[in-house]
C-alpha cells in the first residue's frame, strides 16, 4: 500500500514538474490587465 | 528571438511564446482567446478578419523566406514540369498557396494542371522524401530541411515570382489593442529590434548563427544546423525587415485570394490592419546584444 502510494506521489510530481508549464498557468490566472500576452507561432521562420 | 533576448534585459520575458504544429490550431486558439497574439499566414488572417473574427494584422514576421521545393535527382526540372503533379501547401488561406497561382498564370497554366494538398508544415519534407508528394511550397526552415538532407532541390523562390513577398504576419486580438495597447506595443517594438539586430549587414552573418542556435534550440525544438541553415544559405534568404504593413502588399493579397476564391467579398485594409503599432516602432533601435552577452539593452 505504501509502496503503491509512494509512486502515485512520486508520478503525479514527476508529472507537475516536467508536463506542467507553471509560467501560463500562474499567468492566466492573472487579472487580465497584467496578464502577459499569449503569443502563438508555428517553427516556421 | 524577442522572447531570448528581452530575458536577459532589464524587462525579463514580456509575454509568453506557444508553439504550434499547424496554422489551423493557431486559429482556434486566437479564437478561444487561449492565445492573444500569434504569427499566421496573411490570407488566413484577412480570411477571418472578413468572417468576422476580432483580429487584426499589426505587423510582419519576416519578408520573403518561402520556396517550392522538388526531389533533388527527380524530373522536374521547370515550373511546366509540375503538370499534372501534386504539390503540398500549408493551407487554402496562404501566400505559398498564391505564389502556386502567380507562377502557374506567369507559365501560361491554370489551377486544373495540378493538384494541391494541404499538409501541416513539419510533415512535407518527410512527404517529398518518401515521394508521396511531388513537390511543396513551404516557408523556411522545411525547404532548408529538404535541401539539407539532401533529397530536396529548390525550383524557385518565392520573391522570383513575388517581388515585395511577404508570407506571416503578427495578427493581435480586437479586445487586447482595445484594452492593453501598451502591451502590443511592447510586443511590437521587440519585433523590430530583432529584426534590426538581425539584419545589420556587418553584423548578419554571426547574429544569425547565433540566432539559429539559441531558437532551434529553445523555441523550435530543431536542430540549429537546420535553421542555421535556413539563416544563411544565402544572408537574403529570409529578411526581417523592412516589417511595417504595406498597403499596396495587402491589397496585392487581397486580390489574388478574391481571384483564386478564397475570399467572397473585398475588404478595405484599414479593416484587417492596424497599422500605428508599426508606426509606433518606427524609430525603434537594435537590441544592443551580441553573441555571449550576459545582458541585453
Amino acid at each position: 500500500m505504501l509502496g503503491a502510494i509512494s509512486w502515485l506521489v512520486f508520478i503525479t510530481g514527476a508529472h507537475m514538474l516536467l508536463n506542467v508549464d507553471w509560467n501560463v498557468l500562474l499567468n492566466d490566472r492573472l487579472p487580465f490587465a497584467k496578464r502577459k500576452l499569449n503569443v502563438a507561432f508555428i517553427p516556421v521562420t | 528571438m524577442t522572447d531570448y533576448i528581452a530575458s536577459h534585459s532589464k524587462s525579463g520575458h514580456q509575454f509568453i511564446p506557444r508553439m504550434f504544429q499547424g496554422f489551423p490550431e493557431i486559429k482556434e486558439a486566437l479564437m478561444s482567446n487561449k492565445m492573444q497574439a500569434g504569427f499566421m499566414v496573411a490570407p488566413m488572417a484577412i480570411a477571418l478578419r472578413a468572417q468576422g473574427v476580432p483580429i487584426k494584422i499589426v505587423y510582419l514576421g519576416h519578408r520573403y523566406g518561402s520556396a517550392v521545393v522538388v526531389a533533388k535527382n527527380g524530373p522536374i526540372r521547370t515550373f511546366g514540369d509540375l503538370r499534372g503533379r501534386t504539390i503540398a501547401i500549408p493551407s487554402r488561406y496562404s501566400d505559398e498557396r498564391l505564389i502556386i497561382f502567380k507562377a502557374l498564370a506567369q507559365n501560361g497554366m491554370s489551377a486544373r494542371d495540378i493538384r494541391m494538398v494541404e499538409m501541416a508544415p513539419p510533415d512535407v519534407a518527410g512527404a517529398l522524401a518518401a515521394g508521396a508528394i511531388d513537390a511543396f511550397s513551404m516557408g523556411e526552415p522545411y525547404p532548408a530541411q529538404a535541401e539539407m538532407a539532401g533529397f530536396g532541390r529548390v525550383l524557385f523562390n518565392a520573391r522570383q515570382y513575388w517581388p515585395d513577398y511577404i508570407s506571416c504576419v503578427l495578427v493581435v486580438r480586437q479586445d487586447v489593442i482595445d484594452q492593453r495597447p501598451e502591451a502590443v506595443q511592447v510586443l511590437v517594438d521587440g519585433i523590430a529590434r530583432s529584426g534590426l539586430w538581425l539584419d545589420n549587414p556587418p553584423r548578419r552573418q554571426v547574429r544569425r548563427i547565433h540566432a539559429a542556435d539559441f531558437v532551434g534550440r529553445y523555441y523550435y525544438r530543431q536542430d540549429p544546423r537546420l535553421l542555421r541553415w535556413a539563416l544563411t544559405k544565402p544572408l537574403d534568404r529570409v529578411l526581417y525587415q523592412p516589417l511595417s504593413p504595406a498597403r499596396k502588399d495587402f491589397e496585392l493579397i487581397v486580390s489574388l485570394m478574391r481571384s483564386t476564391g478564397v475570399l467572397d467579398r473585398p475588404i478595405a485594409f484599414e479593416e484587417y490592419v492596424d497599422t500605428r503599432f508599426a508606426e509606433g516602432a518606427k524609430h525603434e533601435t537594435e537590441w544592443r546584444y551580441e553573441p555571449g552577452d550576459a545582458t541585453a539593452q
